[in-house]
């Protein structure tokens, strides 16, 4: 690994990456706007100049150089000295946040970029406190550049972030940059709109408050939201995320940056995909049917009606007779408890997988790309966790069904109890599942939004959204990735985890990382999980 | 004493546009020539002649060859006739006069660089310039003198124009090689340098239109010949142009030992002020390189005499003197505008560099002017980063010499008719602008 020296410390670099991410990384603040780790690189904000040695080009020794160095388009060389902290380089950082605020309309009160924008960050901390401009600003135009995002071009510090991603990430190239010098501006092709899946990652790398996402536009001053690392449930892809929330809502999905998976993006199915979160429509209590009576228990009395329901129905029919049918969308954690429990009350229960949401085909970004061109892959699975769940199924043994066969079966009169876990995001219960609930006599749904199914069922239980969930999903790679709740489930609404957790014979509080400790036991895939790295706030 | 024409020789010489008349006189003998030489020898020979270019940097053409990695394969030679510098007119008079001088020097230099195509990129507005040099193409191609075996050698070029839409920054070489691939016009950031990695991702070499309309003089009379005119630093025959409100204003030939002073006066040349008028200033090098007081008309335009009158560099060598009778704040002003709008917008310090310059500049030219606007002018001309530089390319220190010279120089006038403002003045605009 080079060796490098800023402001005489010597700091260990990964080989070939800029001085500026070298930097970034052992923890200096320096500013930049064009530079991002994922993009090609431009150096034109010129932000993030240093001084730095060069060989002389007659004694070869080193020297300082006359002019300061864009630090992004400088890769390290061991042995390389560079400074940050100089007089010169403060001079140029200074002038330029004073030229970046001269036509800026100042509207940080109504900006929904203040509070995490790189223009006040810098101006605070390496800018200076007025301006000497008095003659008119020029206003550049606010413009509704596609369905999901508007431009607020006077805010904009002509980066070409936002360009470069749409030719280099996405590929769909609607973003240019017309006209020149200080009348530049983004914008799209006529009739062409800024229309990608991945379309939201412009918001994100966007350093200001220029562009904006419709969906969160004026919804929340961002200091008052608290984040969550996640994990995308939208597809087996897995992306690491961040759920924004406040007041027990959600307001919007960030990415996370994740090497293994995800790099610096999401798509904006992902993105805009937890509106069901806070659908009204959602089942927020428990019922209990026996015969014509319909009751609503407390939730500390449901473990043992369930225990003797189902222990009841074994009496009757035989364990074989009992079937469980689990969710992609389930926590490995969670189908693991359910999986101990059933087997526990139904030794020779046969576990099933309940469907696998398919959608079109894989889409991978550059649009048209292959191979190792690849940036970015939205999947046709539409679910977080079928790998995760059919590890759990795999490990506790005995009978394992696929869905269909978990319908063929049940309608040829195999099963009589069962207990099935919705938990998606969208209706899934379709004509044939509907059916299979008159074969039940002992029939358990635990789910979001009610369907058919319920009409048949002997106990419901209300389900979470995974906003509302600890666990871990495996993605289609097989990276065990852990997720943290975000918020409290609805009123009247018991966390999944931890009714499982008490229903499988455990007390007190659910923690996912306990319960992966005892899982591991048997599943050395539990043992670890991937975390992406930690990135720091000022390495936009 | 008048000087011998050797670049400009077949100016006003009947049909010297034609394929015909500019071989009856000598034309497309140094080609001949050049190519029974090897590559190298005719990379050699201009090294030699130390011919520096002349499209405003001054680097020696050969030099730049040589940088050209030895294994390449497909090099690619553009032609700079993007002759956008305000007052600069001597790659138009040259193309109009003389194309195909212009085209034997392409073929010679893309020779000795064993470039198999040559791009001129020529300036949008250019019609007739367009039409002459396509023509001279069209007969250098019907003669066989372009395309395959040239001349019998098994040496093949290709020559194309391009026209250009209308920015300034395409004639900085880097802009004008994007604007060739079909892009926008920014400039690149270096390394990797053309000579490695240029158009199309391949070697290339950009000259100036003038630079290479040396060339066949150079091959047919020798570097000796061309060191022997001008000083050592600055050798061969040199277009320059004087503009403003002289008698003959034009593009004249010299070496480069000539003065400002004389190139205003010589009755071959600028002849003289008008009647009634005298000279206030001069801006000697295009508008780039600074101004000149009437005290310091006897600069020499060559390479090196210029940055001892603080000016950046001989520039495009095209002159524009400004009249007694001209109010400074209009100079001023005008300066700032052009690079206010000529700025690609891509570097922070240089596009709200300019833009900003220009807002104070024509504050100020419309009365309402505040000393401490010099000062700010100044200050900005230094952030904007002056030689060494802190952006991409040398726009901003073409935008920031004048500038800085005229508010330098010309303090005193400046001061004195801010001063001489009605009172109020400045408040009043402000508020029906903001
Ligand atoms: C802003 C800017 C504009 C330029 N415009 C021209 C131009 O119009 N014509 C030209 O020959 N060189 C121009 N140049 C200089 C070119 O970058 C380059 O140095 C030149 O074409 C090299 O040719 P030469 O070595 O033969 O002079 C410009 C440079 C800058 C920075
Ligand atoms: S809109 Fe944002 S990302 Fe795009 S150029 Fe402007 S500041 Fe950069
Ligand atoms: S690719 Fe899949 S995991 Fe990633 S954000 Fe989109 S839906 Fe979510
Ligand atoms: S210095 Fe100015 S003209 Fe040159 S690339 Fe930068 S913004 Fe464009
Ligand atoms: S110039 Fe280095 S970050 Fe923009």
């Amino acid at each position: 690994m080079p060796k490098i020296t800023i402001d005489k410390q010597m700091i260990e670099c990964r080989a070939g990456v800029p001085v500026l991410q070298a930097a970034l990384e052992a923890g200096w603040d320096v500013p930049h706007y064009c530079y991002h780790p994922g993009l090609s690189i431009v150096a034109s904000c010129r932000l993030c100049l240093m001084e730095m040695q060069m060989p002389d080009p007659k004694t070869r020794e080193m020297v300082w150089s006359p002019k300061l160095m864009p630090s992004c388009q400088t890769p390290v060389k061991d042995g390389m000295v560079v400074r940050f902290d100089s007089p010169a380089v403060r001079k140029n950082q200074q002038s330029c946040m004073e030229f970046f605020l001269l036509n800026h309309p100042l509207d940080c009160p109504v900006c929904d970029q203040a509070g995490e924008c790189y223009l006040q960050d810098y101006s605070y901390k390496f800018g200076q406190p007025n301006s000497r401009m008095v003659d008119p600003k020029l206003k550049n135009p606010k413009k509704d550049i596609g369905p999901k995002t508007l431009l607020y071009q006077d805010r904009c510090v002509m980066c070409s972030r936002c360009v470069r991603f749409t030719q280099e990430v996405s590929g769909t190239a609607e973003l240019c940059i017309v006209n020149r010098g200080t009348r530049a501006e983004i914008d799209v092709f006529p009739g062409k709109p800024l229309d990608n899946l991945l379309q939201g990652n412009v918001v994100d790398i966007c350093p200001v408050g220029s562009l904006l996402d419709k969906d969160f536009l004026f919804k929340r001053r961002v200091w008052e939201l608290r984040g969550t690392d996640s994990i995308c449930p939208g597809c087996a892809t897995g992306c690491s995320i961040r759920i924004d929330h406040a007041d027990g809502v959600v307001y919007r999905l960030k990415p996370r940056y994740n090497p293994k998976v995800n790099a610096w993006w999401m798509c904006d199915e992902g993105r805009y995909g937890w509106k069901y979160v806070h659908d009204r429509k959602r089942i927020t209590a428990p019922l209990v049917r026996r015969g014509f009576e319909e009751t609503t228990p407390a939730w500390e009395e449901l473990p043992n009606i369930l225990r003797f329901r189902f222990e009841e129905h074994v009496r009757e029919a035989g364990s074989g007779k009992v079937v469980a049918v689990f969710s992609p969308f389930m926590a490995c954690e969670e189908a693991w408890l359910l999986a101990k429990f059933i087997r526990e009350v139904a030794p020779q229960a046969a576990l099933a997988m309940g469907p696998v949401p398919l959608a079109g085909e894989d889409q991978h970004f550059p649009v048209g790309a292959s191979g190792h061109a690849v940036k970015f892959t939205i999947l046709k699975e539409k679910c977080p966790n079928r790998r995760g769940v059919e590890m759990v199924l795999a490990a506790a043994g005995g009978t394992v069904l696929a869905y269909d066969e978990f319908i063929e079966q049940t309608l040829a009169g195999a099963f009589s109890a069962a207990w099935i876990v919705g938990g998606y995001p969208a209706p899934w219960v379709d004509k044939n599942a509907a059916k299979v609930a008159e074969k039940f006599s002992l029939l358990v749904v635990q789910d979001l939004f009610p369907s058919d199914l319920l009409a048949g069922a002997a106990i419901v239980l209300p389900a979470c959204s995974w906003a509302e969930r600890e666990g871990s999903f495996v993605n289609a790679a097989g990276l065990v990735q852990p997720f943290d709740r975000a918020i409290d489930p609805p009123d009247g609404v018991k966390r999944d985890g931890q009714f499982l957790y008490e229903i499988a014979g455990f007390s007190g509080i659910f923690r996912a990382e306990r319960v992966r400790e005892l899982m591991a036991e048997t599943m050395s895939a539990f043992g670890e999980v991937s975390v992406p790295p930690a990135v720091a706030e000022f390495a936009h | 004493m008048s000087f011998e024409s050797v670049l400009l020789r077949n100016r006003g010489v009947t049909g010297s546009t034609t394929l015909k008349v500019y071989e009856s006189r000598g034309g497309y003998q140094a080609v001949r020539k050049a190519l029974k030489m090897a590559p190298d020898e005719v990379v050699e020979e201009v090294k030699k002649a130390n011919l520096r270019g002349r499209g405003g940097a001054g680097f020696p053409a050969g030099v730049k060859w040589t940088f050209l990695p030895k294994d390449r394969t497909r090099t690619l030679l553009c032609v700079n006739a993007d002759e956008s510098e305000p007052p600069t007119f001597n790659n138009r008079v040259l193309m109009e006069n003389d194309p195909h001088q212009l085209l034997e020097g392409t073929m010679i230099a893309g020779y000795a660089t064993r470039a198999q195509i040559a791009y001129i990129y020529m300036r949008g507005e250019f019609h007739e310039p367009f039409h002459i040099v396509q023509k001279a193409i069209d007969e250098a191609y019907a003669a066989g003198y372009l395309g395959k075996n040239i001349f019998g050698s098994d040496y093949a070029l290709d020559v194309y124009v391009h026209r250009g839409a209308g920015a300034y920054v395409c004639g900085e070489e880097t802009g004008l090689i994007e604007s060739l691939e079909g892009k926008r016009g920014w400039p690149r950031i270096k390394p990797p340098f053309p000579a490695v990695e240029g158009l199309f991702h391949r070697p290339t070499v950009v000259n100036n239109v003038e630079t290479l309309s040396c060339l066949p003089h150079i091959i047919e009379r020798g570097a000796d010949w061309f060191t022997a005119i001008g000083p050592p630093h600055s050798t061969g025959p040199k277009l320059f142009c004087v503009s403003g409100p002289v008698k003959r204003p034009g593009c004249y030939e010299a070496p480069m030992t000539i003065t400002v002073r004389e190139l205003i006066e010589r009755e071959d040349m600028g002849g003289g002020m008008l009647p009634g008028k005298k000279v206030k200033g001069v801006l000697p090098g295009g508008v780039s390189m600074g101004i000149l007081t009437a005290d310091e008309l006897d600069m020499k335009m060559d390479f090196e005499d210029p940055r001892k009158y603080g000016l950046l560099g001989l520039g495009t060598a095209a002159a524009v003197v400004i009249d007694e009778g001209t109010d400074i704040r209009i100079v001023l002003r005008n300066m700032a505008r052009f690079y206010g709008t000529e700025s690609c917008g891509q570097c922070t310090q240089c596009r709200e560099g300019t833009a900003w310059m220009h807002k104070i500049a024509t504050r100020i030219a419309a009365g309402a002017g505040r000393i401490e606007d010099l000062d700010i002018l100044l200050e900005t001309a230094r952030n904007m980063g002056m030689m060494p530089g802190l952006s991409i390319c040398g726009l901003p220190d073409g935008a920031t010499y004048p500038i800085e010279a005229i508010v330098k120089k010309f303090r005193g006038e400046l001061e004195e008719r801010i001063r001489a403002q009605p009172r109020g003045r400045v408040e009043e605009l402000l508020k029906v602008l903001n």
